[in-house]
């Protein structure tokens, strides 16, 4: 246990199938009885935003779906020296990830960056359609990634 | 072919977005494709929809421009209902437009061309990129940043949330300007002027820097098109609200339409390589190439209605000409663009109509509702069936990027041979990466999971992917 602050980040697009997982856990979260010291929080896309968030928590979980590889409904948790990088030059403003907002934010903002992070990512299959929510192993593994994210506070 | 390596299915990766290039038996790219892995079927879930829901639904389509679609969905239910607004709304809903485009714009020129101004095009992508540019030049990159999430605060004060705005609404805004409100958008929008005026020298500086370095960059992107954008009555920019100007290769204004009547002025068409449609503008049974997006809004307008933009926009015009066809130069629009949202927030702040009536009745009787505005990247289309219970029947939506994918195709395939010619396949994706990044295209609206490729180039020969590059 550490008795810093948390930010926990749930990022994601409920209307677009597997990219919706961040908002479903973000919902199932709501329902858990956190301790005083976690913020929970919910970004329609992570990127630069997410330096918006950081107050100088201890400890930040950030929640998303992922395509790593892995069969679909895999919770990964990820350390910071783990964490997928996108391409290190993005052509849209899309392609700002977890890795480059917080680079940059520990040049910038070093005194709000926290000390430890990690990525909860979901496993999905479907990023492209829309409505139809999410698809059923990603919809299975929601109190998983939930569970996960109790075992980090 | 010597460049040919193993056709083998699993390179074929998932990305944002592929260049595939269509080559001839001696490696010639003959035909280059922009493809945008996009999501489908949003026009599809609209349907059944309560109408006045779609201002909040359409904002998650984009997680770069949700503003812009929060708030043609509001404009299009004010067409269909056939009301108009009241003056405050009117203003309060472009306040909110102005944070959005500075947000948009500063992350555009300091966070995406950032590393191109800073390190040039020559670089090592590996280290000369976002972070790098940040460690290098930390107090431009610092105020850069301040300057767009101060963009940011003002759409979040004035749209009720920070990335997906609820407050534009059929009829106006459901937003009343309190005191403690109205002073803190004015701190916000007298900071972002300051900034502006402090990083607009030193951005102009590095951004001609880089043209001057890569005069090879001015011709092969030189490309001549059409036009579209939107004006005022008197000719002068506009992002809310105007009317759609048409401007040829040369220069000549050919006509100007209100969005109801897009149908009349701009094809769309489908194409095998991508979800998204092609759209060319239909004039005298002729179909023209055109795009849209700063350097097209800075080619159609006759100027600029605040001092310190149309300042710039003068030594633009006087640098580059009118129409410019070079998509290098669209970083140097944005920046004038910039300039001139953080002056558009300061004269909304100080217009003492900003308080007063901000919303009328509506009721949908029946029928059509279309509306357009521009978004940070080009001009923006929704156009809505309503049903006499308010319920959406049909929907069309013609974004930004899918009006200039035509012309990125162009300028991929022109920059494609010359970058062939070396043979090292990093220089060739940094080089096609460049061509897209200048074009600043908005990639597979919303979806973002981590693990994406951004952008993945294929080569085919008969048909047949003979070698995928991209970045792991």
């Amino acid at each position: 246990m550490n008795d810093g602050r948390v930010l926990i980040v749930c990022i994601g697009n409920e209307l677009a199938a597997d990219d919706g997982v961040g908002r479903a856990v973000y919902e199932l979260l709501l329902e858990q009885p956190l301790p005083d010291k976690v913020r929970l929080t919910f970004l329609g896309l992570g990127g630069i935003d997410l330096l918006e968030e950081l107050a100088g928590e201890e400890l930040l979980i950030v929640v998303d779906g992922v395509q790593l590889g892995s069969p679909a409904g895999t919770v990964h948790r990820l350390g910071w020296d783990q964490l997928p990088a996108t391409s290190p030059r993005p052509v849209s403003g899309h392609g700002i990830g977890i890795r480059e907002a917080l680079g940059v934010g520990t040049i910038l903002y070093p005194e709000r960056v926290p000390q430890n992070i990690y990525l909860v990512g979901i496993e999905g299959s479907c990023f492209n359609r829309l409505g139809g929510g999410l698809t059923a192993a990603v919809a299975r593994a929601v109190p998983e990634a939930v569970a996960v994210i109790m075992t980090l506070l | 072919m010597s460049k040919t390596i193993k056709i083998d299915p699993v390179t074929r990766i998932e990305g944002h977005a592929r260049v595939l290039l269509d080559c001839d038996d001696n490696g010639k790219v003959e035909e280059a494709f922009f493809c945008v892995n996009e999501l489908r079927g949003f026009e599809r879930i609209l349907v059944g929809m309560q109408a006045h829901t779609l201002p909040q639904v359409t904002a998650r389509i984009c997680g770069v421009c949700p503003t812009a679609h929060h708030l043609v969905a509001a404009k299009a239910l004010d067409h269909a209902a056939g009301v108009e607004i009241p003056e405050a709304a009117r203003l309060l809903r472009e306040f909110m437009y102005m944070g959005h485009v500075i947000h948009s714009h500063a992350l555009s020129l300091f966070v995406l061309a950032g590393p191109d101004l800073v390190f040039g095009l020559t670089g090592n992508a590996a280290t000369q990129n976002i972070v790098g540019m940040v460690a290098a030049e930390p107090e431009l990159a610092g105020k850069g940043l301040r300057l767009r999430s101060l963009g940011q605060k003002i759409n979040e004060t004035i749209g009720g949330r920070g990335i997906h705005p609820v407050t534009a609404v059929a009829g106006g805004i459901s937003f009343d300007l309190s005191d403690g409100q109205f002073q803190r958008l004015k701190e916000l929008t007298a900071e972002a002027v300051g900034l502006v005026k402090e990083l607009s020298g030193p951005v102009k500086t590095l951004l001609l820097r880089l043209f001057d370095d890569n005069p090879q960059l001015l011709d092969s992107l030189n490309l001549p098109t059409w036009y579209l954008g939107t004006v005022t009555d008197d000719g002068l920019l506009s992002f809310y609200d105007g009317r759609l100007r048409v401007m040829d290769e040369k220069g000549t204004i050919k006509t100007e339409f209100a969005s109801a009547d897009y149908r009349k002025f701009l094809a769309e068409r489908t194409v095998t390589n991508s979800y998204a449609k092609e759209v060319y503008i239909d004039y005298e049974g002729a179909e023209h190439l055109y795009r849209v997006s700063t350097l097209a809004r800075l080619n159609v307008v006759d100027g600029i209605g605040t001092p310190l933009a149309q300042a710039e926009f003068e030594q633009f015009r006087a640098k580059f000409g009118r129409p410019c066809h070079n998509a290098v130069i669209q970083m140097y629009a944005k920046l004038v663009e910039l300039i001139y949202a953080c002056e558009r927030a300061d004269q909304l702040i100080n217009n003492s109509a900003l308080r007063g009536d901000n919303r009328v009745p509506v009721t949908f009787t029946g029928g059509r509702g279309v509306a357009h505005i521009e978004a940070p990247r080009g001009t923006l289309i929704h156009d809505y069936e309503i049903d006499e219970k308010g319920i959406v029947r049909a929907a069309n939506m013609i974004v930004a990027t899918q009006q200039n994918t035509a012309a990125i195709n162009k300028s991929i395939k022109a920059g494609a041979n010359a970058l062939f010619q070396g043979g090292e396949d990093e220089k060739m994706l940094n080089g096609l990466e460049f061509v897209v990044r200048c074009y600043d295209p908005c990639l597979a609206c919303s979806t973002h999971a981590i693990g994406k490729m951004a952008l993945a180039v294929e080569f085919r020969e008969n048909g047949r992917i003979t070698k995928t590059i991209w970045r792991g």
